[in-house]
């Protein structure tokens, strides 16, 4: 109960307005460090989620002619584990991070927009919420993250809907739920942008924003420019399937091809939005535990601006094998290839960043190390697949498959975890536990190579991706056995990360303001920070103002020329 | 609010450590000092988020009685935001 004063001494008690209690201070507020944390919640709720259906389709496949799910649950399973993880735990993971760190980053109090910020979050939650619901229908969406058409809705003898084709509401759920995520991140977007090109502390030019921050503003424009073409999509859908158009039905002058265009001319650019964000992680984290400032500050800020602008050029090469005209092979194949170079721009800074440096391996940096290798793997497989006759022969196998968990997992995920083990301090004033995080770091790189690499082997021995079960007779047994063990061993490891969680917000050291001697602003405030989070907004003059700050007599500002 | 983030300010003050500022920063005046630094909480977007999701739950089950009482609460929610005092 409050009390309320009647006249001066005198109090009577009242009962608590919403926002005085603590269920309402969670639904209404507006702080983007309380955002950004329910971003995070949230993303790794969905992580869960996405673990347990990843094991479910390992366990499935682990030996041949598996009866562990029936056919219609496995393509349930792979496709809300692919949907879940994009869309529900790298997305908000990240959007998380930017909540909580960027405008500590550049100095400002909050987020342009705080309502609008909330209202992203709410949509994201139950957007997620509403695609999962579809399990209580046993309508889970079933055509696979990308729910190519036809797949999503059936062209022959189908009278005046599509819907009649494909009764279930599994597509509707997946089209539906993928316009409210869409929603979501537009408003996020909207927010980063106007965020960081007007909130910045005096002194902080663009050229002297973090690079997590560059990162950030390059990922929103992205998600800008990327989202129309996925609710265009989405939406032309839901009218075949719901009010008669013909928009991806062949037999009535449609074209399922328009599909494929228009999904992927959002689906790879988003991969880039998958995976920026966590490169300006890293180009964070790897100064500050190598007691250097970043090598090539400006090629690593412009290489990602270039990656930006590459990403909406390279859609088609998701398309190599549906007989594009030898032209537009070349010239994605060209596209592809080209941006291979910002990337190698970016890992190159990144090693000369490390190299002569004082290396302190606490856990963000084992991860931030462990980023690059498997980055680097992921990346290399990408060139492979760029060139087309080898995308041929490889397109639509395990091979693909592989590397896309090399990006994803080898490069996101553990970006995500990197930057978890580097922010937790300041979101909760506790050190996460240094052994765990080891062990955690070791059981996942040993988990992901065990789980990914024989992929590649499956790919060229042809094992095509998607498929229910195979026969004993086709030399894919051991392979698959060993990735399932694979699988099993990367979901102790995040078992691992959940007990260390607990333990440390339990009986965690206590971090102090600044735990890791770091560079950036968000340092130069408490752990965690307080509302406002900085009481006189802080003047910037290098890319390194909280070293400055630290180290008067020898600042960048005095030193350099940034 | 306000009462309470005065104090929390004159605090901090009161703790801030020598060298705390950045070289060359300006302090700020008191008057900013005291002002409100952090918005107002607000549970309209978490109503509009949700009148979405019913607009969505009635056209997935073609209910058009849940399509409208979504399309309701939205138009609600959105007024009350835009009315509400910033």
């Amino acid at each position: 109960m409050a009390t309320r004063t009647i006249v001066e001494g005198v109090s009577v008690a009242r009962r608590k307005r919403l926002d005085e209690t603590y269920i309402g201070q969670w639904l209404m507020t507006t702080d983007h460090k309380q955002i950004g944390i329910m971003y995070l919640i949230t993303g790794f709720f969905f992580f869960m989620a996405g673990g347990v259906e990843a094991l479910l389709i390992r366990t499935q496949l682990a030996v041949p002619d598996g009866k562990v799910l029936s056919p219609e649950i496995y393509n349930q399973i792979f496709t809300m584990h692919g949907v879940t993880m994009i869309f529900l735990f790298v997305m908000p993971t990240l959007t998380g991070f930017g909540n909580y760190v960027v405008p500590l980053m550049i100095g400002a109090r909050d987020m342009a927009f705080p309502r609008l910020n909330a209202f992203g979050y709410w949509v994201i939650l139950f957007g997620g919420l509403f695609i999962n619901s579809s399990f209580l229908f046993g309508a889970a969406p079933n055509g696979g993250w990308f729910n190519y058409a036809p797949l999503n809705e059936l062209t022959a003898n189908c009278g005046a809907n599509a819907i009649m084709c494909t009764p279930g509401m599994n597509e509707d759920f997946w089209a539906l739920g993928i316009l409210l995520l869409g929603i979501s991140s537009i408003t996020a977007s909207l927010n980063f942008v106007v965020t960081i090109l007007k909130l910045r502390a005096p002194g902080m030019t663009l050229n002297r924003m973090p690079l997590f921050t560059w990162m950030t503003l390059v990922t929103a424009f992205l998600l800008l420019f990327a989202i129309p073409s996925l609710t265009a999509a989405t939406g032309l859908i839901v009218l075949d399937r719901h009010l008669g158009t013909h928009f991806y039905q062949a037999a009535s002058g449609g074209d399922p091809l328009l599909w494929q265009h228009l999904f992927w001319s959002f689906g790879h650019p988003e991969v880039y939005i998958l995976i920026l964000p966590v490169f300006g992680m890293i180009s964070d984290i790897l100064p500050t535990f190598a007691r250097k400032p970043i090598f090539g500050y400006t090629f690593v800020a412009w290489s990602g601006v270039a990656i930006g602008f590459l990403s909406f050029t390279v859609w088609a090469h998701h398309m190599f094998a549906v007989g594009l005209p030898p032209i537009a092979q070349a010239f994605f194949a060209t596209s592809t290839t080209l941006i291979a170079i910002p990337t190698a721009v970016k890992v190159f800074n990144w090693c000369m960043t490390i190299t002569f440096g004082k290396l302190s391996l606490k856990v963000p940096m084992l991860f931030a190390l462990g980023f690059i290798a498997m980055f680097l793997i992921g990346g290399l497989d990408g060139v492979a697949v760029a060139v087309v006759p080898f995308d041929y022969q490889v397109t639509d196998t395990y091979f693909v498959v592989s590397h896309l968990h090399y990006v994803l997992f080898g490069g996101s995920v553990f970006g995500i975890f990197a930057g978890f083990y580097y922010w937790f301090p300041k979101m909760s004033g506790k050190l996460l536990n240094e052994r765990l995080g080891q062990l955690q770091f070791w059981l996942m790189l040993i988990g992901v190579n065990v789980t990914f690499f024989p992929m590649h082997i499956l790919g060229l021995l042809c094992m095509p991706r998607r498929i229910y079960t195979y026969p004993n007779y086709l030399g894919w047994n051991f392979i698959n056995l060993l990735q399932t063990m694979g699988a099993y061993i990367l979901g102790i490891a995040i078992m691992v990360f959940f007990i260390n969680l607990i333990v440390s917000l339990r009986s965690g050291q206590p971090a102090g303001g600044d735990p890791w001697n770091a560079f950036t602003l968000e340092w130069d405030t408490s752990s965690p920070p307080p509302h406002y989070n900085f009481l006189t907004v802080p003047t910037v003059r290098s890319r390194r103002p909280f070293y400055d700050k630290k180290n008067p007599d020898i600042a960048d500002w005095k030193t350099a020329t940034h | 609010m306000q009462t309470e983030l005065r104090k929390i300010v004159s605090e901090e003050q009161d703790q801030s450590q020598p060298g705390q500022q950045a070289a060359g920063q300006e302090s700020s005046s008191p008057g900013a000092q005291e002002q409100v630094l952090h918005p107002h909480m607000s549970y309209w977007p978490f109503a509009l988020a949700i009148a979405l999701v019913v607009i969505f739950m009635g056209i997935i089950s073609n209910n058009l009685v849940v399509l409208a009482i979504g399309a309701v609460l939205a138009a609600a929610a959105v007024i009350g935001w835009g009315l509400e005092h910033h």
